[in-house]
């Protein structure tokens, strides 16, 4: 196991996993054409494959690369003024994961042989979205893992 | 006749007296010869190993996967797992400050680079951030490998030199090859002779399975599938040359 850390996340992995934690750079191009600017948060990508590098925030890029033993933990926060909106009205990670909690329709784009779960709930004053996506070959034993992995998640306030 | 047998015997004395000379004169080499270690392969004592300047001094032993944890160039934090990952993995570690190392980052830069094993996987290890230039690894860093600044990384492959390359067997969590070369073309041919040393054959499948194709049954398997793709399957004519020339001459 490995500690790793970064933007107040902070989550002990398996060895031979991959694991990033970032904050994406605000699109300026975007933020010039809507007259907004763009607020970007701490993102947690952690797999038991090897990510590829370019990858979208939730996932994409590296999803399409998964097997039937795969298995990718993303942990997506929202901008902090959205933690006390019912949505996220959740405290705390919701653990445990069940493996009746995952379907291919909560993927963010339906793929065959994956199954996906999105848990939105808020920790350390923090807005946060859990999506893993699973194989659904070995759905159970993955999800056990998951659970594993996401116990010894600690988030904190910034 | 007492006189010609006195003087033979004379004779046959100092001929004696030279023989034991000579024994002993062969005794005296034979016993340098050993201190020597010569004729005793077992306990002979090897010189130590030479290079030119700048060239490292190959390892005697193994060096042992790790996993590597270390920063991006952007700052962020980023974990390359390698210990029983699936697949190899070419660690090359480089610097932004190293003018040998140039052709490096030109050449990863490209995307339609060819990695020795197919589905290698490329990682570019810098020392950590405080020790590199951040804003020229952000302009060297490649989009398509990850790039991973790490000077714990470096301390644990024992990295003696920049540019340096580490071929890594996840499954096995060996190394296959390593070594120091001035061009990428350098690098690719030595860690194709490497694995094919070793009996890892370098794949082009695109639907690569992710693990080194070995020789023994890993190796078997993939002559019958390409065999079987061919259209030649157990029984096919073609196995069965005599047969086929026995046919052709009772025709």
């Amino acid at each position: 196991m490995a500690l790793i850390s970064g933007g107040g996340i902070e989550v002990d992995l398996p060895s031979g996993w991959d694991a990033e934690i970032y904050q994406r750079p605000a699109d300026q191009g975007a933020s010039s054409v809507l007259g907004l600017q763009e607020q970007t948060n701490a993102v947690l990508h952690a797999a038991n494959f090897a990510l590829p590098s370019l990858r979208g925030d939730f996932g994409s890029g590296a999803v399409e690369l998964m097997t039937d033993a795969d298995l990718l933990i993303v942990l997506f926060e929202h901008n902090p003024e959205d933690a006390a909106a019912p949505l996220f009205e959740t405290q705390g990670i919701p653990l445990p994961l069940s493996p009746d909690d995952f379907a291919p329709g909560q993927m963010q784009r339906t793929l065959s042989g994956l199954a996906g779960s999105q848990r939105f709930f808020n920790a350390a004053g923090r807005a946060w979205c859990l999506y893993v996506v699973v194989a659904e070959l070995e759905l159970a034993a993955l999800v056990s893992i998951a659970n594993d992995v996401l116990a010894s998640l600690d988030l904190q306030e910034i | 006749m007492t006189a010609v047998v006195i003087i033979m015997g004379i004779a046959l004395l100092l001929l004696g007296v030279l023989v034991l000379g000579l024994l002993r004169s062969h005794a005296d080499i034979l016993k340098q010869l050993h201190d020597l270690g010569a004729g005793d392969r077992a306990n002979r004592t090897r010189p130590p190993l030479r290079t030119r300047p700048g060239v490292p001094t190959p390892r005697t032993g193994v060096t042992p996967a790790h996993d590597i944890i270390g920063s991006t160039p952007s700052g962020g934090t980023l974990k390359i797992g390698i210990e029983g990952s699936t697949g190899l993995t070419l660690l090359a570690f480089l610097s932004t400050g190293c003018l040998s190392c140039r052709g490096f980052w030109e050449a990863f830069a490209r995307e339609d680079l060819a990695l020795p094993g197919g589905q290698t996987r490329l990682v570019i290890v810098t020392k950590s951030l405080e020790q590199e230039s951040t804003s020229q690894l952000n302009k060297l860093a490649p989009a398509h490998h990850p790039t991973i600044a790490s000077s714990e990384a470096w301390d644990a492959y024992d990295v003696p030199v920049s540019p340096y390359f580490i071929l890594i067997d996840g499954s096995s969590g060996m190394t296959l090859g390593e070594g120091a070369a001035a061009t990428w073309p350098q690098v690719d041919n030595l860690l194709t002779q490497a694995m094919a040393d070793l009996g890892v054959a370098p794949s082009t499948d695109s639907q690569g399975s992710g693990t080194a194709a070995r020789s023994g049954a890993a190796r078997e398997a993939k002559v019958d599938e390409e065999l079987a793709a061919a259209g030649i399957t157990p029984g096919h004519p073609s196995l069965y040359p005599e047969d086929s020339a026995d046919e052709e001459e009772s025709e």
